[in-house]
């Protein structure tokens, strides 16, 4: 039982974090029907970047800013120099390559900067031996408050998404980019907007996950992108509430096989999650079936 | 420069020499060291790759980010049923291709209902999962230590016929398969296959509008590329005798990817000069093996953008989707433009058919007919709801109730491609053709729905296959001819002006042998000259006995060729009737005009 309640827990708490990497990727598909398929390098940088800083003497706080600082810079370089051109070559696919290549980049500097070992990444807050007892049972609270947080940050987004006048011309512009530019919505704005957004809620995402595994490599993100994007079709593209439930289901579920089945057995009920939601229910559980634009 | 292409490309492609190049290699490899015939043969593996690539990614227009996983696959597969289970090397290499074919098919599975991104997604996933499961199994492919004992050349235990193969053998063996693949992949390119590919490559909507399945396409064209991608991996097993989980990691699939980027995608000669470059160019810049990964990184992040043709756009002619042998046997006597003969119950019936959009009712209630030999207008102001009907009738759109008749058979809801099938076909408001194809390819875009001969016949380059060719590219002659635009048959239609467009789309149409067409504003934006070609198409379609609805706002265009006119306003049925009394009714006028009370 405790066990159960352990790999629950975790799952959990996984499984929200996941749910924002999600959210990260909702958030371009929302503007420009892309997704930053260096998704996972981003969040490695930004755990690494804090990581350094932190062991370098610098305030937690500060380091934490710093790297989202530079992921910022990192995703407007993204948006203009790979996304913007390629989607402007018609009937191509060339914006997932060009993504690809920033993250390969992005990987590649990393190994040669901070060699390709595992950094330890600091504690932030909790320790991971620090625990509570809640029914008997011992409960990790560095998983505790990664989930307050990962939480926390989703309600943040949605209220940003639903209150702010910003929030409403994104919405516009996902709707319809063309109409949204002509009754004067700044697109472009917008764009880079989702963008950089994409990426602070990456880098978040990277250090929270880094907080709980202990560890960061330059090949960390790929594999977390994958559970991301798991995440995002089981609740349905788009959908907030939707990425938040799926990623929680993909998490408890990867703990649970991972507990009790073989850990080796993890990415492999990913992927088959994958296949089935969309063999099964294509549109995910909270999303809508599109309708093409002819 | 174009002197140069022209040369380069007839110079490369030329059959003497290729068969040169393969005997050259065949023979000249005795005459080379051990390691160097070793490099030649990991050129011919990677040449296989790309061309894997190349055909999904540059022909179909579909990524693959997991290209070693296919690769692994097949590497393993063909590793463990030569070394576990003792099946023969020639029984396990085209295993390994199968197998490699099979995981295609499922990693594709879900293309007809997804975006083409997720793909993308999935063979990512899949690329990274293949890797840990084979680190995590064990027991089947030695885990993170290995698979070693492989059958190979250099253990000296791998025999093809009872003869045992050494090195040099082995490179023969794959240097004849590598271009056995080639030639088959090229008559594959070169077939309405090819030309389907590409289609659905360019536009989706309009490749379905054709008769094009685009999921079946889609996953036909992973099916294939994984297969190969698969043959490749089994030929890779018993080049070295063992395999490891880090040779068909995601650096692996980079690699593949980078190699089809800078070749040029779509170019099958553009992939050998770019295998051969990163085969070489790596063994000798070990110095930089520490930046090879940012530089491959940089490569895809902006060849797309600067270098969108790769090396085969600097140095060659764009790639031809027509087979010149069949070019060359076209009949040159007049053939006819025929259509499918009419039967009983022949019309096209759209009854009551509404078309919603949440909360705006684009087409209400809208009930028409269209019969053999006649040739329906369908007008109304901008936002009437015509283009939705069209899109309705052509299996675009599902419509909210109502329902559509063609042949007495309901086809309300089926797949567009499955409604083109039955020879109603459709033009768009925007001409949606293939841009880099030339005319004469994209108006045999149009005979897909007719050929007959089968997928094995066209890679194998039967003369069944070469005659059926051929039949389709006279009938490409006489529309050509009929719509005025023989002149420029070989030209790639992203060089012709607007108008061309135009009538090359309703000569697609034609080809199609339709029983019914639809005609959305083919007129907008031509020029006089060009409508008298293009009433001269219309007239001809209604003296073949099609049904033609023709949407369009030139009136005096209309008055000239129509026999019914249906008006539409806010998606109603406002006026059917023929054309004098339109002019009449109240109805129509306030429609237009307004009406008097207003003012």
């Amino acid at each position: 039982m405790e066990e159960f309640l352990t790999l629950l827990l975790a799952g959990i708490s996984v499984g929200a974090v996941y749910g924002l990497i999600a959210i990260g990727l909702n958030l371009t598909f929302w503007t420009t029907k892309t997704m930053n398929f260096g998704q996972g390098s981003v969040m490695m940088l930004c755990a690494m970047l804090t990581a350094t800083l932190i062991a370098r003497g610098w305030p937690q706080a500060l380091s934490i800013l710093a790297a989202l600082g530079i992921i910022v810079v990192l995703m407007v370089f993204t948006e203009t120099y790979t996304v913007r051109p390629a989607l402007k070559i018609e009937g191509s696919m060339g914006w997932a390559v060009s993504t690809l290549g920033v993250g390969i980049v992005l990987q590649g500097c990393a190994a040669l900067w901070f060699g390709s070992q595992a950094l330890a990444f600091p504690d932030i807050i909790f320790s991971a031996i620090d625990d509570v007892v809640v029914f008997g049972v011992h409960v990790s609270l560095q998983y505790i408050a990664v989930l307050v947080l990962a939480l926390a940050l989703v309600v943040v987004f949605e209220l940003l998404v639903r209150g702010t006048v910003w929030g409403r011309a994104m919405r516009a512009v996902s709707m319809d980019s063309d109409l949204a530019s002509v009754i004067g919505i700044p697109t472009r704005t917008i764009v880079l907007g989702s963008y950089i957004g994409s990426g602070i809620l990456a880098g978040v995402s990277g250090i929270l996950v880094a907080q709980i595994g202990g560890t960061v490599d330059p090949a960390f993100g790929f594999e977390l992108v994958i559970f991301g994007f798991v995440a995002a079709v089981l609740g349905g593209m788009g959908s907030t509430t939707g990425a938040l439930v799926g990623g929680i289901v993909a998490g408890v579920l990867q703990q649970m096989v991972g507990g009790y089945i073989s850990s080796a057995a993890q990415h492999g009920m990913a992927f088959a999650l994958l296949i089935l939601i969309l063999v099964v229910r294509p549109q995910g559980f909270f999303g809508q079936r599109e309708i093409v634009k002819v | 420069m174009i002197a140069i292409r022209t040369f380069l490309t007839r110079l490369l492609t030329h059959p003497a020499t290729i068969l040169g190049a393969i005997a050259i290699l065949f023979f000249g490899s005795a005459y080379l060291s051990g390691g160097t015939v070793a490099i030649l043969g990991f050129l011919m593996l990677n040449i296989l790759l790309a061309q894997s690539m190349n055909l999904l990614t540059g022909i179909a227009g579909q990524i693959s980010l997991g290209h070693a996983g296919f690769y692994g696959m097949g590497a393993y597969a063909s590793g463990i049923l030569m070394k576990t289970v003792g099946l023969p090397f020639i029984v396990s290499v085209p295993a390994a291709a199968v197998i490699g074919a099979l995981t295609g098919y499922l990693v594709s599975f879900p293309a007809g209902r997804v975006r083409e991104f997720y793909l993308g997604m999935m063979t990512l996933a899949f690329g990274l999962i293949f890797r840990e499961v084979v680190r995590e199994w064990d027991g089947l492919t030695g885990g993170a230590v290995g698979l070693s004992g492989v059958p190979s050349t250099t253990l000296r235990n791998l025999s093809l016929f009872g003869v045992t193969l050494d090195g040099l053998d082995y490179f023969r063996v794959v240097l004849i398969v590598t271009a056995v693949v080639m030639w088959l992949v090229h008559n594959f390119i070169q077939s309405r296959y090819g030309r389907a590919f590409y289609a659905i490559h360019a536009s989706e909507v309009a490749a379905g509008c054709l008769g094009i399945p685009r999921a079946g396409t889609k996953q036909m064209a992973y099916t294939i590329a994984a297969g190969m991608a698969g043959l490749a991996g089994g030929l890779y097993a018993h080049m070295i005798g063992y395999l490891g989980p880090e040779s068909f990691d995601l650096a692996r699939s980079i690699e593949v990817l980078v190699t089809t980027v800078v070749g040029g995608l779509g170019s099958m000669a553009g992939q050998i000069l770019s295998a051969i470059v990163f085969t070489f160019l790596p063994e000798k810049l070990q110095v930089f093996a520490q930046y090879q990964f940012i530089v491959y990184g940089l490569i895809l992040a902006f060849t797309l953008i600067l270098l969108p043709r790769g090396l085969a756009g600097l140095f060659l002619l764009p790639p031809r989707f027509i087979k010149p042998a069949s070019l060359r046997h076209v009949a040159t006597d007049g053939v006819a433009i025929r259509t499918a003969g009419t039967v009983a119950d022949a019309a096209l019936k759209v009854e009551g058919v509404t078309m919603r959009f949440g909360g705006l009712v684009a087409v209400d209630n809208v009930s028409l007919e269209l019969h053999p030999g006649r040739i329906t207008a369908l007008i109304g102001p901008n936002g009437s709801g015509k283009s939705t009907l069209v899109n309705v009738v052509s299996g675009i759109y599902q419509p909210t109730s109502g329902n559509v008749r063609f042949y007495g058979e309901e086809i309300t809801g089926l797949e567009d491609h499955r409604i083109a099938g039955l020879g109603l076909m459709r033009t768009f408001q925007d001409p949606r053709l293939v841009p880099r194809f030339t005319v004469r390819e994209n108006l045999l875009l149009g005979a897909h729905r007719r050929y007959r001969s089968s997928a094995l016949a066209a890679t194998l380059a039967l003369p069944s296959a070469a005659k059926e060719e051929a039949a389709f590219l006279a009938t490409v002659d006489a529309v050509t001819k009929m719509a005025g635009i023989a002149d420029v048959a070989d030209q790639p239609l992203e060089s012709l002006p607007y108008g061309y467009r135009r009538l090359v789309e309703v000569g697609r149409a034609l080809l199609a042998e339709p029983r019914a067409i639809l005609l959305d504003e083919p007129a907008a934006g031509l020029s006089e000259a060009e409508m008298v070609l293009l009433a001269r198409m219309i007239r001809a379609m209604k003296d073949a006995g099609l049904m033609v609805l023709l949407i369009e706002h030139h009136m005096d265009f209309v008055a000239e060729l129509v026999d019914d006119v249906v008006v539409l306003d806010s998606g109603r049925v406002i006026y059917h009737g023929d054309i004098g009394g339109m002019r009449q009714s109240p109805a129509v006028i306030a429609a237009y005009l307004g009406t008097a009370d207003h003012a």
